[in-house]
């Protein structure tokens, strides 16, 4: 432990120096420099207490917290608002509101802790997030196929989404893969399972674009593309998905400036994918003044920041590409 | 019907001014709930007729204001919006009002002493309308128009479609008027959205009542 933290101090050092002490601006940084020219002792920090500053692959770790939190507030509001619609007919109906809120909780959470390590109740949340958004889509599967002319268009249009439960699994499989990056020890090159962390967030997080991507083509093609605006979701993330895959496979050593500021405006995409989902309520009869019908029957408000979930996982993907390069 | 209502305490008229009622529906409905309980298209006499004959085709509860069938057919016709077709063996519609009233007139003066439909008693009224129904009324006066004819093609299309016309019969049925401004979203069998009618199975008569004093 007492090496862990050392090492740690190193690592938080290094990453001091190379960021912040040209303006020395800081406290902190002064602090640290002091330190180490052997004029002062560090304070060591309280135990669960805020450490000074974080190692880069805690600092990844948060972020890929904060995007399965993100996409976990976007369930949240989305099968509560969807599931009360269903008037809660089932009682599994409540699962995914419970499961994306306690995934939420702890992606808050995980964003406040900057130890190192898994943390075992997070990974429980996550882990049964994911399954929670698997045993939905045979849930939505089954619904589908129990209405009158089975898994036809019509049904998979029209029952319950069948690539809603899966955005509770990517916001547990984010999650998930936050803890396995935050378990890496300090000042290691972060691993998922043998490989860079950074090439396995962007390899998953690409993926998860293109499923994501899907649900938004299915239903804006029910909507017929009637705005020009609706193919965006369908156009932005592949690129996104084909820029990450790029920087799963490729070098790692390189400035991928084009691919940080596609995933920004892809981030960007999902929270103006709300206002666009507001205005296409608005444009329902009565508009907003009839929110009770319109709310439901219109576009979902909450859908979209799934997309800025994602990409910000990208983004931390790039990020840890780019702090430890392996190659 | 009046002691076990369907829809206990819905009035549909609560949503007069919610998002599920516009203006054009507002003026409608209140045009047909003020319609004149004067004769307009009818002869004082004929008025008389035609509102015993609506009592009896569509008897209507106690304790609560009768649907005015008289007065809406007296409105229709007098507004002469027909149904967008005549069956070849029909008069026009007010045409076949004025001379099925009059044959019935006659046949009732020739069968009871004298007495106009409106004079005769609930049960003889019945029998008269049934004898319409089976084409058993062959006095001349039907010439041109026929009993059985009145009786199917315009009784029971006229004062039905009146009575179902009237925010009284939509609370009594549970229908919540015009699926515009606002429509449905919750489609699937035995769901209901907040703003329709809660119907009251067995047993459920307080959870229904309570609903549908909600339903806005």
């Amino acid at each position: 432990m007492a090496e862990g933290s050392s090492k740690m101090s190193e690592n938080s050092v290094t990453k001091v120096r190379g960021k912040r002490s040209p303006g020395g601006s800081r406290g902190m940084s002064t602090d640290v420099e002091r330190s180490l020219a052997g004029r002062e002792t560090l304070p060591l920090p309280p135990p669960n207490g805020p450490i000074l500053g974080e190692t880069t692959t805690v600092k990844a770790a948060r972020r890929i917290n904060r995007a399965a939190g993100t996409i976990a507030a976007s369930v949240l509001a989305d099968s509560a608002m969807e599931h009360y619609r269903g008037d809660f007919h089932n009682k599994a109906m409540w699962t995914p509101l419970i499961a994306s809120a306690l995934s939420l909780a702890v992606s808050a959470h995980g964003h406040r802790d900057r130890r190192h390590g898994a943390h075992r109740g997070r990974d429980m949340v996550y882990l049964a997030a994911g399954l929670t958004g698997i045993v939905g889509t045979g849930f939505h599967l089954y619904n589908i196929t129990k209405k009158p002319g089975g898994f036809s268009w019509q049904n998979v249009f029209y029952s319950a989404p069948i690539g809603a439960p899966a955005a509770l699994s990517l916001s547990g499989l984010m999650g998930f893969l936050s803890e396995r990056v935050r378990d890496n020890e300090p000042g290691t090159s972060p691993t998922v399972a043998g490989y860079s962390a950074g090439r396995v967030v962007a390899a998953l997080t690409g993926v998860s674009l293109l499923g994501t991507m899907g649900e938004a083509g299915l239903l804006h093609f029910r909507g017929a593309y009637h705005n020009p605006f609706m193919f965006v979701p369908v156009s932005v993330p592949p690129v996104a998905a084909a820029l990450l895959a790029n920087a799963a496979v490729g070098k790692s050593r390189v400035r991928r400036h084009v691919t940080r500021w596609w995933l920004r405006s892809t981030t960007l995409m999902g929270i103006l994918g709300v206002g666009f989902h507001a205005y296409g309520v608005s444009s329902n009869m009565g508009g907003w003044r009839n929110w009770r019908q319109n709310a439901f029957n219109g576009p979902p408000l909450p859908a979209p920041p799934s997309f800025t979930g994602l990409a910000m996982a990208g983004l931390a993907a790039l990020g840890l590409l780019e702090d430890h390069p392996d190659d | 019907m009046t002691d076990h209502p369907r829809y206990p305490g819905y009035d549909v008229l609560d949503k007069r001014n919610t998002p599920s009622w516009d203006a054009v529906t507002r003026r409608v409905i209140d045009r047909r709930i003020a319609v004149s309980r004067e004769p307009h298209f009818f002869s004082a006499a004929e008025w008389a007729v035609a509102d015993a004959v609506t009592r009896r085709i569509l008897p209507q509860p106690a304790g609560r204001p009768p649907v005015p069938l008289a007065a809406l057919l007296d409105a229709k016709l007098l507004a002469d919006v027909g149904d967008g077709f005549r069956e070849a063996d029909m008069p026009y519609m007010g045409d076949a009002w004025h001379h099925g009233i009059a044959a019935l007139e006659v046949e009732s003066r020739a069968r009871h002493a004298g007495r106009g439909f409106a004079e005769l008693d609930a049960a003889e009224q019945d029998a008269l309308l049934g004898l319409m129904h089976r084409g058993e009324l062959t006095d001349p006066a039907w010439d041109g128009l026929g009993a059985r004819n009145f009786f199917t093609k315009r009784l029971l299309s006229d004062i039905p479609g009146l009575y179902y016309s009237h925010p009284t019969a939509w609370s009594e049925m549970g229908f919540g008027g015009p699926a515009s401004p606002r429509g449905y979203v919750r489609m699937a069998l035995d769901r209901r959205d907040p703003w329709e009618a809660a119907q009251a199975g067995p047993g459920r008569e307080q959870e229904a009542l309570r609903e549908n004093k909600n339903v806005v």
